[in-house]
């Protein structure tokens, strides 16, 4: 297949969202994404006084796009890539770091917190992240069975018919 | 290979449609978004030019449910079949776990389905990947084309061994559509089950 398999584990997943949930409550960030390169959601935090997020999946998948199509615009461009993507609006931000080659961290934010000081923590949270996926990458592959796949077949029955 | 999330308890799988320009690939997408019961599905994201062409991606997502305690989820995604747009092609074959290809029954779309065979090839070769690696069905669209060329002449040029599954279909009226999806997500899932 075209991509590894990333699998977060209990542990692993628990210090994740815990360098997200400190970066948020350190620079007032009101949701935090880890997203892999794929475009699924490994990881999602939202600060308590936050408005009930958009939808998630879409936003991962357009961040993970964006980013493929801005790593392919760096490789025309002679770069090995581009590390961070900023779009802001008149409300808010999006702000989009890498996570070495794995994942992307997604930050949005009001225009009322800095985005200089998003950035100096993100670049901390960044390295604490890239260490936890690294470790991942030594874990052994997961085992579904064909119970699985009996189990979702039948469940494929009942939604597509 | 799918995306596992042990903590979380989910698995995240993409589909890709691809094919030829015009063959109906986002007509598919829009099928099964409009057929399927809303709190089983999120919402459709379409990036298309003003006339509607698909300019970068369409994506759905489609919850199946939870399986052995694994919340089970497929992303499914067009890619843009004009010619020109092949870095868009490539990029969005990155990471996909099954694929249907859309091909159009129109006599003079032949070479056009060949020849989106061959990109499909040269695009996961380039990632590395061997297309009898990935699942890969065949939907043969628009039958019901009055000049719609047998599926036998359209198998000969883009599967000429008889390798894949081929289901023929009418994306706008809605034949043949769920068929298609569910014989590639039987065969991700199989897949995912093999996973040594």
């Amino acid at each position: 297949m075209i991509e590894p398999s990333l699998a977060l584990y209990g542990d692993a997943y628990a210090r994740v969202d815990a360098h997200i949930q400190d970066l948020l409550d350190v620079t007032g960030v009101r949701y935090g994404l880890l997203v892999d390169r794929k475009g699924f959601v490994l990881s999602h935090k939202e600060a308590l006084w936050a408005p009930r997020p958009p939808a998630l999946d879409s936003v991962a998948t357009l961040v993970a796009s964006n980013a493929a199509a801005t790593a392919a615009l760096a490789n025309m461009l002679g770069e090995h890539t581009f590390s961070e993507q900023i779009h802001q609006g008149e409300n808010g931000t999006l702000y989009v770091e890498s996570v070495g080659d794995q994942a992307l961290l997604t930050l949005i934010f009001d225009a009322s917190v800095p985005l200089g000081k998003v950035k100096v923590y993100a670049r901390k949270t960044v390295v604490q992240l890239a260490a936890i996926l690294d470790e991942l990458k030594d874990i052994p592959e997961i085992q579904l069975g064909g119970d699985f796949s009996a189990g979702a077949t039948a469940l494929l029955d009942d939604l597509l018919g | 290979m799918s995306t596992i999330n042990f903590a979380a308890r989910e698995i995240n799988c993409k589909i890709v449609y691809y094919g030829p320009g015009m063959s109906g690939k986002t007509t598919n997408l829009k099928q099964v978004f409009s057929k399927v019961p809303g709190h089983l599905r999120g919402e459709m994201v379409s990036l298309a030019t003003e006339d509607e062409r698909t300019l970068f991606f369409d994506f759905l997502p489609l919850d199946l449910g939870s399986v052995q305690g694994f919340k089970t989820r497929f992303h499914l995604y067009t890619v843009p079949g004009q010619v020109f747009y092949n870095a868009s092609r490539k990029l969005i074959l990155r990471g996909v776990d099954g694929i249907v290809f859309v091909a159009d029954s129109a006599p003079n779309r032949l070479r056009a389905n060949a020849e989106s065979m061959r990109n499909l090839r040269e695009n996961l070769a380039e990632h590395g990947i061997n297309v009898r690696d990935v699942p890969i069905v065949l939907q043969v669209n628009k039958r019901d084309l009055p000049d719609a060329l047998p599926t036998s002449m359209i198998r000969a040029v883009i599967d000429p061994r008889s390798e894949l599954q081929l289901f023929e279909a009418m994306s706008d009226k809605g034949v043949g559509v769920f068929e298609t999806l569910k014989t590639v997500s039987r065969l991700v899932l199989e897949r995912l089950s093999q996973t040594k």
